[in-house]
């Protein structure tokens, strides 16, 4: 293409302004206001790109959104981003852009060879060549796999980063009575008429600047509606921001490129910004889209759509070439031609597919010194590099061939149009079907009663001037020889279309996906419509009855970055304890439990993991240990019902419960299988502290306030979360009631003070603190209780006093490993499909009254002794196991035979000297003794000979904890 | 999706959480009940309507009520939010 | 043997604010106009759970009212001088205060009409002020911030990451929230990320409350 910038004109570039860009590594003079595409043609670069499927070259088509050819990969802070769309990269300084597609290079493509298969790579190529039984020695799956690494290179648009992205990207809420999307004069007037009304409004463009098509069409009123909007108070516009997708309640996503068109940021400024716009009312005003007309070569880099030359030539007083002839099928582009004519552009004839052609429209073909060819086609295009001439032939429209001769014609530039298609997506995102309009050819957007409206040329309202009709003749292609591109993007021709139709493929939705015809990251901006009506005259049927595929979110296409904004990195949402800076500071490994940051283990000098745990569970065993458990859920319960309450929710009794204890409670859901469980501290006769596994804190609330609130809404109970409220810590170990003794005040804490189960208030270092008997680890243990605040206060008293016994912090592993030894479940063992039979747990199960679950607990399927019951594993030959390995019989790693159950956690045992663990085991009970086998065929290759024995593995009389 | 709380007005539909059928709840047989179909209804049986759509939700992320919404299953569209808070009048 | 407790006012002498080492006063982010919001932590308040029985709504107001002063109502929230108050739920309403007393006060004002729950520990209260703050509360919640949807005094629950949070309106540009303890660090952390672009400042603790 020999595109040009004239000497003057130009909207929104600045003359002297020069600014200097990289594409693909060549250095590029541009005015500031220029996008990369006008930037290019100003150059001179007719090739920008290479297509998806054949490597043919491409050159830009459009000037917006919808260009479909002129995708590059813009580079920046060691990111690179692909598929960004020349029309609407702002240059400026320091801009660094590569083409796709190409290998090795732009000029010279080694793949543009596709080509020479011809018909080899048409609709449906990957589907025949690659699935289906494979015959020696190629074909199908067998093919694929074969080829897979090349045809993974060859395709795709574009090669997404390895680098991880630095920039900053932005979510933020907004709320308006009307948001106008689309900032030409349609929007500007929706804007206008409902700020006068003091409504508060949004109003989102595209571009850098308002107008749209007011703006390069020279509409004499836009600057003064401009200037008057950008003077209310209660309007907020957002430019260069893309409305993406609209949900339900008119929630609207809209994504800002807030600084992408500038090489620095201030601090704190993010590259983009996510918005969503909850809106009262939507006002489309969206315009519309070209389309480009269906002919043998029509993807040679130098044809352009009427409607962009048009704009490029107003806005950047950029011409796309030096003799340029048009090829329509409806009124705009002689619109187009005499705007150009006014900025000196040498048109030099106007092919028009009808037959037939109004009297305005040809005065205007004489005004632009433009000769006519009516009844007359495009049946090809020839040039190296670019375009250099075409072949025009006449042309029935009926038939859609060429009915004589062609004679060819020397241009630079073609430009086309097809008519227009609104641009109707963001309604027809959440709504129904697009109706079509048989006066404009064209879709309109579905009515379906959301507060939402249309307005100007995407309500199909197209005004081209006088005498000219918005209407275009129902002809979008020119059958002739050659490939007649229908889906520049993704490579798809008019004979694929129709190839799709003799395979079978006759709904609009199923020749899409064949064919991936507006597939491509355009979505079929500029494609659908040609497409749907090649189907609809291979079908034999009106196009209306064809129909056209339902539009979907994102309009263009979304950075990832900006969806997920602040939800990574160090702005993941973490939860610490009160005690968190002490165990960083003293070496804790730190693991997230959910949202929570937990010690996994204190690790010394060259100490690995396991050596840590086993270390800390032979302290809690052998002296004393401390562990944080402030992350356990806590809920106060009180009310004149709250012992009547938890009758009902946990499986065993409360309300005999004396005050001043703590009881061991489960929980059932309502189809019998075990849900949580936890110990409950009766406080004062009605007040309960209950509290809850990590992990189950919110799911155990939502479950209490669901019974209170919708089932029992007479029951008087009130229920609040006190999680956070209270530090918890536990300190276990023979030695653990000498350290309490050695600190605590106001109370004792002897035998008969504090029994197991039992609560004793008191100070800790000044510190009111509450203390309950409970152990989880199978030794003396008491849990300390007290305001998180002094939480860490509490912590560092108690190492102080625990010195003289050694004590020492122990963390998740450790806890983990002593529980496994007591044979205590955990969230491992209650997943969801476990009964408390199943855990060994019947004995907590009342048979005195009714709970949530009791019901349903002794249903035919949840009482065989069959069922995978909780049994101990212990490794035979001290070799380790894996949880998640499964229980096997067979000796032969290679022939495992059926799985028994799993293993659902496995340590070393410091008691037991040897590996062991808890399983689920199919008739465990009855297999106790039983010699058989953990295997792990796939992560580790292990296959562990192991005995199994009784869940409680240490001191099964309790002597330990009671004593 | 936004639910219109009676309580905190309008909110995204991030704050709300699903409990299901509304009138499934309200059937649920009396606590102690021993009649074993009913609770299989009760735990087991969905009505899975195309249209309009009694349910509960619970604001879990605001004021923590739960509500009665009716919502029509296609359209997402809502004409009816109920707390299921017992208002006594004082 | 010491007396069950119900509240455990925070003492001054071995508090510790979940943020203190966040804290660090001075001015941040893009200056170019300089700090456009304050952040602050409101350490050491006592911080009150109020719930009243269904139909004792009215007489639980009115015992917060006769408690505190605030002049709180079935349908308005109030901020006073040295307490503030509002409705996040149904009958449910949080009082912050900084008298330390503040939730044996209100456990004696609504006697039976109520119960109250002590979250003087498990609640962090921030302040966000100035000209930016709704611009930087805008990005953390999907709430309305204009004045004739949130009005002055008004408080309200919502979510930040899915985890709770409250947030009242002390004045045109002033707004306090309040989050789990546990969560406060993350949630200052964005808090100051999202104000960067407008420049803030972290005002030091007033003079009188505990140092952190």
């Amino acid at each position: 293409m020999s595109g040009y910038r004239r000497p003057s004109g130009g909207k929104v570039i600045e003359r002297g302004k020069s600014i200097t860009f990289t594409f693909d590594g060549k250095q590029y003079f541009g005015l500031a206001g220029d996008t990369l595409a006008s930037a290019l043609i100003a150059g001179g670069v007719s090739v920008v790109g290479r297509s998806f499927k054949y490597h043919r070259p491409r050159g830009i088509v459009a000037a917006g959104v919808d260009e479909p050819n002129a995708l590059v990969t813009v580079l920046g802070d060691g990111a690179r981003e692909p598929n960004i769309r020349a029309t609407e990269i702002e240059i400026h300084d320091g801009l660094v852009c590569e083409s796709q597609n190409r290998f090795p290079s732009l000029d010279f493509d080694m793949r543009a060879l596709n080509q020479l298969g011809g018909d080899a790579l048409a609709a449906g190529f990957y589907y025949k060549t690659f699935m289906g039984p494979a015959r020696w020695p190629f074909g199908g799956t067998r093919t694929w796999m074969a080829f897979e690494r090349q045809i993974r290179r060859a395709a795709g648009l574009g090669r997404a980063g390895t680098e991880s992205d630095t920039s900053r990207y932005d979510r933020v809420n907004a709320h308006c009575d009307t948001l106008v999307v689309g900032g030409g004069k349609p929007g500007i007037v929706q804007a206008l008429e409902a700020a006068r009304k003091r409504r508060r409004v949004i109003v989102c463009e595209i571009d850098p600047t308002l107008g749209g098509y007011a703006s390069w069409s020279g509409d004499p009123d836009i600057s003064a509606m401009i200037t008057q909007l950008q003077a209310m108070d209660n309007v907020q516009i957002l430019t260069r921001t893309t409305a993406w997708g609209i949900y339900d309640g008119n929630a609207v996503a809209a994504l800002e490129r807030v600084s992408d068109h500038r090489r620095d940021r201030a601090p704190g400024e993010a590259r983009q910004r996510m918005w969503i716009i909850r809106a009262g009312h939507v006002a489309l005003a969206t315009g519309a889209f070209e389309r480009p007309l269906v002919f043998p070569g029509n993807d040679r880099p130098g044809v352009m759509l009427a409607s962009a030359a048009q704009r490029y030539a107003a806005m950047y007083g950029v011409l796309p070439g030096k003799r340029i002839a048009i090829v329509t099928n409806n009124d705009s582009a002689y619109t187009s031609a005499i705007a150009l004519k006014a900025r000196d552009a040498n048109v030099i004839t106007i092919i028009d597919l009808r037959s037939e052609v109004s009297g305005g429209a040809r005065s205007i073909a004489s005004v632009a010194g433009a000769r006519l060819r009516t009844g007359q086609a495009v049946v090809a295009t020839a040039g190296t590099g670019g375009l250099d001439s075409i072949q025009v032939a006449p042309f029935d429209h009926r038939t859609r061939r060429p009915t004589g001769r062609s004679e060819g014609i020397s241009c630079d530039c073609l430009l086309m149009s097809g008519g227009w298609s609104p641009a109707i997506h963001l309604a027809s995102h959440a709504g129904g079907a697009p109706r079509w309009d048989d006066t404009l050819k064209a879709f309109l957007a579905p009515e379906d009663g959301r507060d939402l409206s249309l307005h100007g040329a995407a309500a199909g309202d197209f005004v081209f001037g006088a005498g000219l009709s918005p209407a275009p003749a129902p002809v979008y292609e020119v059958r002739a020889p050659g490939k007649a591109f229908v889906d520049f993007q993704h490579d798809v021709t008019a004979d694929d279309v129709r190839l799709a139709h003799r395979e079978g493929f006759h709904s609009v939705e199923h020749v899409k996906r064949y064919t991936t015809l507006g597939m491509a990251t355009d979505q079929g901006k500029t494609s659908s419509l040609p497409g749907q009506a090649i189907l609809a005259d291979a079908l034999g049927r009106p196009l209306e009855q064809v129909g056209t595929t339902r539009f979907r979110p994102p309009f263009t296409p979304v950075s990832l970055g900006s969806i997920a904004a602040e939800r990574f990195g160090d702005l993941h949402p973490e939860r610490i304890t009160p005690i968190h800076d002490w165990h960083v500071k003293n070496g804790a490994r730190m693991v997230a439990a959910g949202h929570w940051q937990r010690p996994e283990c204190y690790n010394r000098w060259k100490e690995s993991v396991e050596q840590a745990y086993i270390r800390e569970a032979k302290t809690v065993r052998r002296g004393v240990g401390i562990v944080d458990v402030s992350t356990l859920g806590k809920i106060d319960i009180q009310g004149p019902d709250a012992a009547a309450f938890l009758d009902r929710v946990y499986t065993n009794g409360f309300a005999r419960l004396p005050v001043g204890k703590s009881r061991y409670g489960l929980m059932l859901r309502e189809d019998g299988f075990v849900f949580d469980d936890g110990t409950t501290w009766r406080l004062a006769p009605d007040r309960y502290l209950m509290t809850t596994t990590t992990a189950n804190a919110g799911p155990v609330m939502q479950h209490l306030e669901y019974y209170l609130n919708v089932i029992w809404p007479d029951i008087r109970v009130h229920l609040t979360s006190v999680t956070d409220q209270w530090a918890a810590m536990a300190v276990a170990g023979p030695h653990s009631r000498d350290v309490l003794a050695a600190i605590v005040i106001d109370t004792d804490v002897d035998n008969l003070t504090l029994p197991p189960m039992g609560i004793v208030h008191g100070r800790i270092a000044e510190v009111p603190v509450m203390i309950c008997r409970l152990s989880f680890s199978g030794e003396r243990a008491y849990e300390v209780y007290c305001g998180a605040h002094h939480g860490a206060h509490v912590w560092n008293a108690l190492i102080a006093a625990g010195e003289p016994w050694g004590i020492l912090p122990y963390g998740l592993e450790a806890l983990g490993a002593l529980r496994i030894e007591k044979g205590h479940v955990t969230g491992a063992e209650i997943d969801g499909r476990t009964t408390a039979r199943d855990l060994n747990l019947d004995w907590m199960l009342s048979t005195k009254k009714p709970f949530i679950g009791s019901a349903m607990m002794d249903r035919l399927g949840l009482v065989p002794i069959t069922r995978q019951a909780l049994v101990g594993v212990v490794s035979i030959n001290g070799e380790k196991f894996h949880g998640g390995s499964h229980i096997v019989e067979s000796a032969n790693p290679k022939k495992p035979g059926p799985s028994l159950g799993h293993v659902t956690a496995m340590c070393y045992s410091p008691v037991h000297d040897r590996y062991i663990g808890l399983a689920l085991v199919s008739s465990g009970r009855a297999r106790l003794g039983a010699r058989l086998y953990a295997t792990d065929p796939v992560r580790s290759a292990s296959h562990v000979p192991v005995e199994i024995v009784r869940h409680v593995m240490v001191d099964p009389s309790g002597d330990r904890m009671h004593g | 999706m936004i639910i219109p709380c009676p309580f905190c007005g309008p909110r995204d539909l991030a704050e709300f959480t699903y409990h299901g059928d509304a009138a499934r709840a309200a059937a649920r047989p009396a606590h102690g009940s021993t009649d074993q179909e009913a609770w299989d209804r009760h735990v087991y049986d969905r009505r899975n309507p195309a249209g309009s759509h009694a349910e509960i939700w619970q604001h879990a992320g605001g004021c923590r009520s739960h509500l009665r919404v009716v919502r029509d299953t296609r359209t997402h569209e809502i004409t009816e939010t109920t707390l299921y808070a017992p208002e006594v009048s004082q | 043997m010491a007396e069950p407790f119900i509240s455990t006012p925070v003492m001054a002498a071995t508090a510790q604010s979940p943020i203190a080492d966040a804290l660090l006063p001075g001015e941040y982010g893009n200056l170019a106009i300089g700090a456009q919001v304050a952040l602050s932590e409101r350490f050491g308040l006592a911080i009150c759970d109020v719930c009243a029985w269904p139909g004792l709504e009215t007489k639980t107001a009115n015992a917060i009212k006769r408690a505190t002063g605030l002049a709180v109502t079935k349908r308005r929230d109030a901020v006073g001088e040295a307490a503030q108050g509002f409705q996040h739920a149904p009958g449910r309403w949080t009082v912050i205060a900084e008298d330390p007393s503040l939730a044996e006060r209100l456990t004696r004002a609504v006697s039976a009409n109520a119960t109250v729950v002590d979250l003087a520990h498990g609640r962090t209260c921030l302040r966000i002020a100035g000209e930016a703050g709704t611009s930087v509360l805008a990005k953390l919640f999907a709430i309305d911030f204009a004045e004739k949807a949130f009005p002055v005094a008004k408080g309200l629950a919502t979510s930040h990451h899915a985890v709770l949070a409250q947030i009242q309106r002390v004045d045109a540009q002033t707004f306090d929230l309040l989050v789990f303890r546990s969560y406060a660090r993350t949630f200052f952390h964005a808090l100051t990320r999202a104000s960067e672009e407008f420049g803030y400042r972290i005002v030091p603790p007033r003079a009188g409350e505990p140092e952190t």
